[in-house]
Formats: structure tokens, C-alpha cells, sequence
């Protein structure tokens, strides 16, 4: 634990949560979570996976007070979840950025400002830089947000949840609707406030999104916890060794599975290593950038 | 003007308004305390903990988060376009001089009134219609598209978001309301033609108590009725020895204009029971009297005059000829407390002069037609931010449109006549209360003549106003049981509706049933006692404008003061209940 920074002092504790949603008359619809309980330790990052209607985000307005628990009990930064002080030091970014659509940018981030107390001249201060951290193209600041594309919204949505400078924050599905280079920024940021040592707990169903920046992470199937753990103790396959090596022709291979065999293991796949597409993307993308009308791209690597 | 607004008492309204608002703030804790102990011990923490939350919410209170919600509030309305109500008013005044023009100038007291209603009426019209939608579906709308869920998750108390839509939906309406304010009183002042300006005036008006004496010569109550069903105005008979008495308090040197003149304006009215003279209207006179120094003085008799009223300028210095005995109107017939007791005659025989209270009055020195106007629009603003205390109130809990619909309810049923309704079902409750209260009026009516024969002085003044004072309440009180009590209560009702049962029949005797049904009848009653209170009584605002129609200025204490104790008698339990309702739900529309 000592290695990625992290105390062993709870930021959210939940306990047995559960949470029914009713209809207008109170008869029960949906179990969305069922006797959950977990975790989230000081200074990490947790990712709160699972497929859609899992409930993932059902916890994270269960633990922000804004949706009632039929069960169990809630410690968020030693409070309550019903206690509003607690938004004092919680940052939140709500699954679609449900923002003021006729604010721009500006006005946004000096509303919510004002909404913790801060004076003007700090507010202005913050807001500027922020737009700044979430790369919102400046000609955009001053249009009003109904006018942005998914992915503005979704980086003043972050700037909207990051305004008080929060010691924990709560991103539901932080990377949707935003392009791969977005997406980098997006877990660029969540490992620079980890490194800030503020608590990061994310939601997504992206397993490579979170495989990237999360330390710890729980799994959620129709409610209920399935996996948890350490992501790299997770994905670490137990039984199986990868050996890379630069490329070899057919009769090397024959040899090195010969002493494979020698040794008792089996051969599964013999393969070349690819880059995951994200990577190429990227990649592509870059290069494209640098130099521009230039093709990167193979005509072989396509198939 | 046929109604005559009473002076507001403030302590009887304070104590309605905290046994109304005390009684359901103290159902609310009293159903949710009920409810926590249904649920045990966790119940009861919980409820601890809830009642915990309200006291520091009360206490972090910050103006910073207010301003910001109520800011947000006035941007969202701006734009999106909610002032294109200054488009339809635009429109209104473009064209509504062609169809009230008085021309060239020959206009008359009338077309003045229905100037200046024209104008207050459409500004009501639009300002209350557009705070009403805007502020109804504020919050719902935040709710729905969820952009309420950003602010909760900030330090912003579901208080502050209460009290932030508030101020921001007053702010909008009045800014739309002093705009078309101003506009609306420059179009008057303009299309009114110079000769008819003088009309444009605030007269201010000493109204004085007013009691009679029959044509025997024996004091009552009222005059007598010439067969009108509206009774506001009563009669006295030419020729008798039928007297109206006004009484007039507070009077002394600045009651007299620049030339030292009282000046006393009437508008009586004429029933006669034969043509009459053609040349000249009915005559009347006034006789003062100074019951203290036993001395009266009878003016000349004058001409009144019909549907537009007189201004007599009565001279400081009275005197007759042929008699060479002066007296000063001041000195010689205000009492020493102040009040001046004028009596009213009619000299034409076999004819009536009718009157009510408000019809004479002492006219002090005119304020300007703006300042009643203004005081009219602050009726407006206020009646406005009633309308948006009610409806940002019921958005917290219900759905925009269903909370712009009860809002509309509860404005129609404020009405004076459901209100007067109203009245009559909640006292009309049991057939004792009726024989007591008629030998109580009976008794009242032997002791007011027994007062008014009393000799004349200070002591019978005194007896004289109690006794009609509760006369009179009492005979309110009779009228509307006797109203209301009219076919039984709500169960008692359908029962003779379906039995085709007449409402003045007895109902069968010696039925358990019936014993049943009348007791729950008198329990919902208390049920409707609270809706009385609750839904606001809205003609004294609309009086308002009906003052500054008819010339007059806006009275502080029967009509400005009233509209303001309603508005600030809502204020808090509107603003505690939306708070209570945001508090206790979860911000997911359903
Ligand atoms: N307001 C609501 N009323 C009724 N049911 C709801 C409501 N919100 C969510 N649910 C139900 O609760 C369950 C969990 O929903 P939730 O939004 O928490 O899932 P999620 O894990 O966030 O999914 P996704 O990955 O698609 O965002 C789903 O079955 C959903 O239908
Ligand atoms: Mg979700």
C-alpha cells in the first residue's frame, strides 16, 4: 500500500447499502444496489465497474445524499450523506454534465464558485485556470453551453466539479463522449489529483479506462459486488507467462516451443505483439499532427 | 365606489396568522415525529438528526449563494425570452388608443376611471400570469433536466435554493413591472387631454363613522331600504326628522385648505318617489353639532349632485343672514377630541337620499394622481410576489404544471365571494349557535337605543360605538350561520341531495346514522376552517386599483397595510414548507 501512497484511513465507508426504487406509489421497481459494502482508502483511486445498470451510478448518488438508501448507512468524509457540509470538500461530475444550458462557460464556473462561498476575485482566479486544465478551447468560454458538443460539456463538467478544489472527487463515467486525446487528458488529470493526494472514485464500464489509472476496483453485477481488489493483482494472470522477444522466423520457433516442452509448459499462442487500438489511434493521431498529409498507416496493418 | 374597506387591526390578524401558521407547522412536525415513532428507534434518530440538519441549515444561511441562485434565476428567465412579455404590452398600448379615445378633449370623469383601470388591469394581467408560469416551473425544470443535482452536491441548502428562486422570479417581475409601470403612466398622462387632466388627482379622504336617525326621530342603525337588493346604501326620507350622522375624528386647523374652507365632497344618491322639480336636483343641508357646548349651526341648503358628486366649500367662518350670530367651524364645533359631527338632511318632501359610509368625507389637499398610481403598482408587486411565493412553494412538490394549475386555484378561490362562501360553511355549524346568537343580536339592538338615548357627551359616544360595534358584529356573525348552516355539511349534503331531501326539512330524528353523520360533518369543518386560512383573501388587492380609478389615494390601514401583512404572512411558511418538501425528496423526477 505504502508503494502508491495511500493510508489506510477510510474516505467513504459503506455499509450492507441497499437501494430499491420506487414508483409513484411506493411499490418497489428496481433493486439497483444490494447489500454493498465497501471501502475507498484515502489518496487512491477506485473504479466502480460494472455493466450498464449495474448500479454504479445509483451508489454515487446514494453516497452524494441526493438519492435516499432503503438500507444500510454511509460515512463520507466522517459525515453523513444527508449532512451538506460534507459538499464542501466533494467534487462531483454527474454522468451527463446536467449543467445550466443557457450559462456560458464563465458564468458557469463563477455560479458554482459562488455556490461555495468564494469571493469574486478567487473565483475568477480559479475559473481561468481551470478552463485552462481541462484544455476548453478558448473561443468556446463565452458561448452558452447549449451551444457546446458532448465532449466541451463533459470538460466543463469536470471543471464545474473540480471549482473547490475537492479533497474527494466523484466522476461518473469521466471519459464518455470524449475523444481518445480527451480521454488521455481526462486520465492524465485523475493521476495528477492522485498525486495532489485526493481520493478519486470513478465510475465506467471502460475496462481499459481503468485498468490505466485506478488502484483499486470494485465490479458490480445487478447490484451487488462481485470483484474487488488491487488492479494490478486482478489483472495479473496467475498460471501464464508472456515472453516477449524480437521477431523470430518458423524454425526458431519450433526450437524455443521444444524447450518449452522440455520444461513442462504448453505453448497457447504464438503470436506478434500489437498494440492495443487506442495505442495506434494515438499514434496515428499524433503523427498526423506533426506532419501533416503524411501517412502513417500501412496498407497491411489494416487487415 | 360600492364597497368600503375597513381598517386592517393589526393584533387580530397577527393572531389569526399564528394560529394558522403555529397550527400547521405544528401538524408537519406532529405527522413526521408520529411517523419516526412508528419506525422505533431508528426512526427516531433519524428524526433527531433531521431536525438537526434544519437548525444548521438555518444557521448557514449565506447571502453569496442566495445572490448567486437568485442571479441564475433572473439570467435563466432572460434568456429564454420570458421578457417578450414587454412585446404583447406593447401591442396592448399601440392600439388600445383607438378604442378608448376621448379625442377632443370632452372628456369625462368616467373615461378617466377607465383609463387608468385599463392600464392597471393590463399590467396585473401580464406581470401576475408571467410570474405564475415562470416561477411554477423553475424548479421542476431544474429537476427534470437535473441540473439541480449539480447544485445540492455543492454547499448550497435546499433553504438558499428556496429563497433564491424567490428572490430571483421578484426580481424579474419587478423589473417587467416598473417598466410597464412607468410606460403605462406616461401613455395616461398623455392621452388624456390637457382640460381633462385636473381629473387626474389623488384625493385623500377623511372617512367618518356614520350612524341614523328615522324619520320619527329615533336613532338607528341604517336608513331605510327603497327595495335595492344590495343594501350597502341606505335611505333617509325628505321633509322628516330623518337624519345621516358622520362622525368625524382627528379634525382641526389642517383639515381646512389654503383658503381656510373644509371641504366636505359627497356623492349621494337620489330615489324619488315622484318626478319632482325639473330645474334642480334634490336638496340637502348639513347641520353641524358640538354636543359639548349644545350648539348647532344649519347651512344653507344645497343642490347635490348626481353620479359625479359635489365639492361644498364650507367657510371657515359660519354664518347666516339675518342672523347676526357667527361661529367658527373649528372652535366653536370640534370637540375637544378632535371630532366633527356633521348631519346630513334632505329637504325635498316624499323624496330619499341615499348614502353609505364612504359617500362623505372631508377632502384634504390632493396629492398627485402619480402617487396613487405607484402605490396601485405596489399593490400589483405585491399581490406578484404572492403569486410567486404560492407557486415556487407548490413546484418543490409538484410537477410545473400541476403546481401553475393550484396556484390558479388558490388565486380564483381567493376571490371575495368564495371567501364570503367560505365563510358561511365554517361558522354555519350547529342549530344552537343560530337561537343563542339571535337572542344575543336582540338583546344588542335594545341596548344600542337604550345608548343612543342617553344624554348627549363624551360617555355617550363611547357606549354609544361599543354597542354598535358589537351589534354589528354579531349581526354578521347571525347572517352568516344562518347562510351556511343551509342544508347540513358535507356528508349531510349528498345525503339530502340523493334523498331529494329539501334543506330547510328536519333530518329524521333518533337515527344513529344521522347523529354520525352530522359529528363528522362538524369535524370537517375544522378541516375546511384551515383551507379558509390558508387561501388568501385577494380582493384588497385588487381594491387597490379600484382606489386610484376612482380618484382617490390608496389608504395606508385599509388597504396597503392589509396587502402587505398577507404577502409577509406568507412569506415564512411558504418558504419553510418548499424547504421542508426539497428536504424530504429525492431530486429525481418520477
Ligand atoms: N430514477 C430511477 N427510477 C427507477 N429506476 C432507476 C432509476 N435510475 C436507475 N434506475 C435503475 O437502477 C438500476 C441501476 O441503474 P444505474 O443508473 O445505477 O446503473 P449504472 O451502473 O450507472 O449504468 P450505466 O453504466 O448505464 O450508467 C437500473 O436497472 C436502472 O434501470
Ligand atoms: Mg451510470
Amino acid at each position: 500500500m505504502s508503494q502508491s501512497g495511500q493510508s489506510s484511513e477510510s474516505v467513504i465507508e459503506i455499509r450492507n447499502l441497499g437501494k430499491v426504487y420506487r414508483d409513484f406509489w411506493g411499490r418497489p421497481k428496481v433493486k439497483a444496489v444490494n447489500a454493498l459494502s465497501l471501502d475507498v482508502r484515502k489518496g487512491e483511486v477506485f473504479g466502480l465497474l460494472g455493466p450498464n445498470g449495474s448500479g454504479k451510478t445509483t451508489t454515487l448518488k446514494l453516497l452524494l445524499g441526493l438519492l435516499f438508501p432503503s438500507e444500510g448507512e454511509i460515512k463520507i468524509l466522517g459525515k453523513s450523506a444527508a449532512d451538506v457540509a460534507k459538499n464542501e470538500r466533494i467534487g462531483y461530475l454527474p454522468e451527463e454534465s446536467y449543467l445550466y444550458r443557457f450559462l456560458n462557460a464563465y458564468e458557469t464556473l463563477d455560479f458554482y464558485g459562488r455556490l461555495f462561498d468564494m469571493p469574486a476575485s478567487v473565483r475568477k482566479e480559479r475559473s481561468e485556470k481551470l478552463l485552462d486544465q481541462v484544455k476548453l478551447a478558448p473561443q468556446a468560454r463565452h458561448r452558452q453551453l447549449k451551444e457546446y458538443s458532448k465532449g466541451m460539456t463533459r470538460r466543463i463538467g469536470v471543471a464545474q466539479a473540480l471549482i473547490n478544489d475537492p479533497d474527494l472527487v466523484m466522476l461518473d463515467e469521466p471519459t464518455s463522449g470524449l475523444d481518445p486525446l480527451g480521454n488521455r487528458d481526462m486520465k492524465d488529470l485523475i493521476l495528477d489529483l492522485k498525486k495532489q493526494g485526493k481520493t478519486v472514485l470513478m465510475c465506467s464500464h471502460l475496462l481499459a479506462d481503468v485498468q490505466d489509472v485506478c488502484d483499486r476496483i470494485a465490479i458490480l453485477y445487478g447490484g451487488e459486488l462481485k470483484v474487488m481488489g488491487r488492479v494490478d493483482e486482478l489483472l495479473k494472470a496467475q498460471d501464464e507467462t508472456q515472453i516477449l522477444s524480437s521477431k523470430l522466423t518458423p524454425e526458431a520457433i519450433k526450437e524455443v516451443e521444444a524447450v518449452l516442452k522440455k520444461h513442462g509448459a504448453n505453448v497457447l499462442k504464438v503470436d506478434q505483439p500489437t498494440a492495443n487500438l487506442e495505442d495506434l489511434f494515438l499514434k496515428t493521431v499524433q503523427e498526423s499532427r506533426d506532419r501533416p498529409g503524411h501517412r502513417t498507416v500501412k496498407e497491411g496493418a489494416k487487415s | 365606489m360600492s364597497f368600503d374597506a375597513q381598517p386592517i387591526v393589526f393584533s387580530e390578524a397577527l393572531i389569526a396568522w399564528l394560529v394558522t401558521a403555529g397550527g400547521l407547522l405544528l401538524l408537519i412536525l406532529g405527522v413526521s415525529f408520529l411517523s419516526a415513532l412508528s419506525q422505533g428507534n431508528s426512526g427516531l434518530k433519524m428524526f433527531s438528526s433531521e431536525a438537526g440538519g434544519v437548525l444548521s441549515d438555518l444557521i448557514s444561511l449565506s447571502p453569496r449563494r442566495i445572490w448567486a441562485l437568485s442571479k441564475l434565476t433572473f439570467i435563466e428567465a432572460y434568456r429564454r425570452k420570458a421578457l417578450a412579455v414587454f412585446v404583447v404590452f406593447a401591442l396592448l398600448f399601440m392600439f388600445a388608443g383607438w378604442f378608448m379615445g376621448g379625442g377632443d378633449g370632452d372628456i369625462t370623469n368616467d373615461q378617466v376611471k377607465v383609463y387608468v383601470s385599463f392600464v392597471l388591469r393590463a399590467i396585473s394581467w401580464l406581470t401576475l400570469p408571467m410570474a405564475l408560469v415562470l416561477s411554477s416551473f423553475g424548479i421542476p425544470e431544474d429537476i427534470r433536466v437535473r441540473s439541480l443535482h449539480t447544485v445540492v452536491t455543492k454547499p448550497a441548502r435546499r433553504l438558499e435554493i428556496v429563497i433564491g428562486r424567490v428572490l430571483g422570479f421578484a426580481l424579474i417581475g419587478t423589473l417587467v413591472l416598473s417598466v410597464m409601470s412607468v410606460v403605462g403612466w406616461i401613455w395616461i398622462v398623455r392621452e388624456i387631454p390637457a382640460k381633462a387632466q385636473e381629473m387626474l388627482v389623488c384625493r385623500v379622504p377623511v372617512k367618518g363613522d356614520l350612524t341614523f336617525i328615522d324619520r320619527n326621530g329615533v336613532p338607528a342603525e341604517k336608513g331605510i331600504n327603497t327595495g335595492d337588493i344590495v343594501d350597502f346604501r341606505s335611505y333617509i326620507e325628505g321633509a322628516t326628522k330623518a337624519r345621516a350622522i358622520w362622525t368625524f375624528s382627528g379634525v382641526g386647523e389642517n383639515s381646512l385648505d389654503a383658503e381656510g374652507n373644509l371641504n366636505l365632497e359627497n356623492q349621494f344618491f337620489a330615489f324619488r318617489s315622484y318626478k319632482g322639480d325639473m330645474n334642480h336636483q334634490l336638496l340637502y343641508d348639513f347641520q353641524f353639532r358640538n354636543p359639548e357646548k349644545k350648539i348647532s349651526f344649519t347651512t344653507n341648503p344645497m343642490e347635490m349632485g348626481e353620479f359625479r358628486g359635489v365639492r361644498n366649500k364650507i367657510s371657515r367662518k359660519l354664518e347666516r343672514p339675518g342672523d347676526e350670530k357667527t361661529y367658527d367651524l373649528i372652535k366653536d364645533f370640534v370637540t375637544s377630541k378632535g371630532t366633527l359631527t356633521v348631519e346630513v338632511s334632505c329637504i325635498d318632501r316624499e323624496q330619499y337620499l341615499g348614502m353609505a359610509r364612504p359617500d362623505l368625507f372631508i377632502r384634504l389637499p390632493d396629492r398627485s394622481f402619480a402617487a396613487g398610481y405607484f402605490k396601485a403598482v405596489l399593490g400589483i408587486e405585491l399581490m406578484m410576489i404572492l403569486v410567486i411565493l404560492i407557486s415556487v412553494c407548490s413546484s418543490t412538490f409538484l410537477k410545473g404544471p400541476i403546481a401553475a394549475l393550484l396556484t390558479f386555484v388558490l388565486l380564483i378561490l381567493g376571490g371575495e365571494d368564495s371567501h364570503k362562501f367560505m365563510d358561511q360553511l365554517v361558522t354555519g355549524r350547529s342549530k344552537e349557535n343560530i337561537e343563542v346568537l339571535d337572542q344575543q343580536v336582540k338583546q344588542l339592538e335594545a341596548a344600542y337605543v337604550e345608548a343612543m338615548k342617553m344624554p348627549d357627551g363624551d360617555q355617550k359616544e363611547a357606549v354609544v360605538q361599543a354597542a354598535k360595534k358589537q351589534l354589528q358584529i354579531n349581526r354578521n356573525k347571525l347572517q352568516t350561520i344562518k347562510d351556511g348552516f343551509k342544508g347540513g355539511g358535507f356528508f349531510e349534503s349528498i345525503y339530502r341531495i340523493y334523498t331529494h331531501m329539501n334543506d330547510t326539512t328536519e333530518l329524521p330524528e333518533g337515527n344513529p346514522a344521522m347523529t354520525i353523520m352530522v359529528k363528522v360533518d362538524d369535524r370537517l369543518t375544522g378541516f375546511l376552517w384551515l383551507c379558509k386560512q390558508i387561501i388568501p383573501r385577494l380582493a384588497t388587492f385588487n381594491n387597490m386599483s379600484e382606489y386610484v380609478a376612482n380618484g382617490f389615494d390608496v389608504p395606508w390601514d385599509s388597504a396597503l397595510l392589509p396587502c402587505v401583512l398577507i404577502t409577509l404572512g406568507y412569506l415564512l411558511p411558504c418558504i419553510l414548507l418548499g424547504y421542508f418538501a426539497l428536504r424530504v425528496r429525492e431530486l429525481e423526477s418520477k
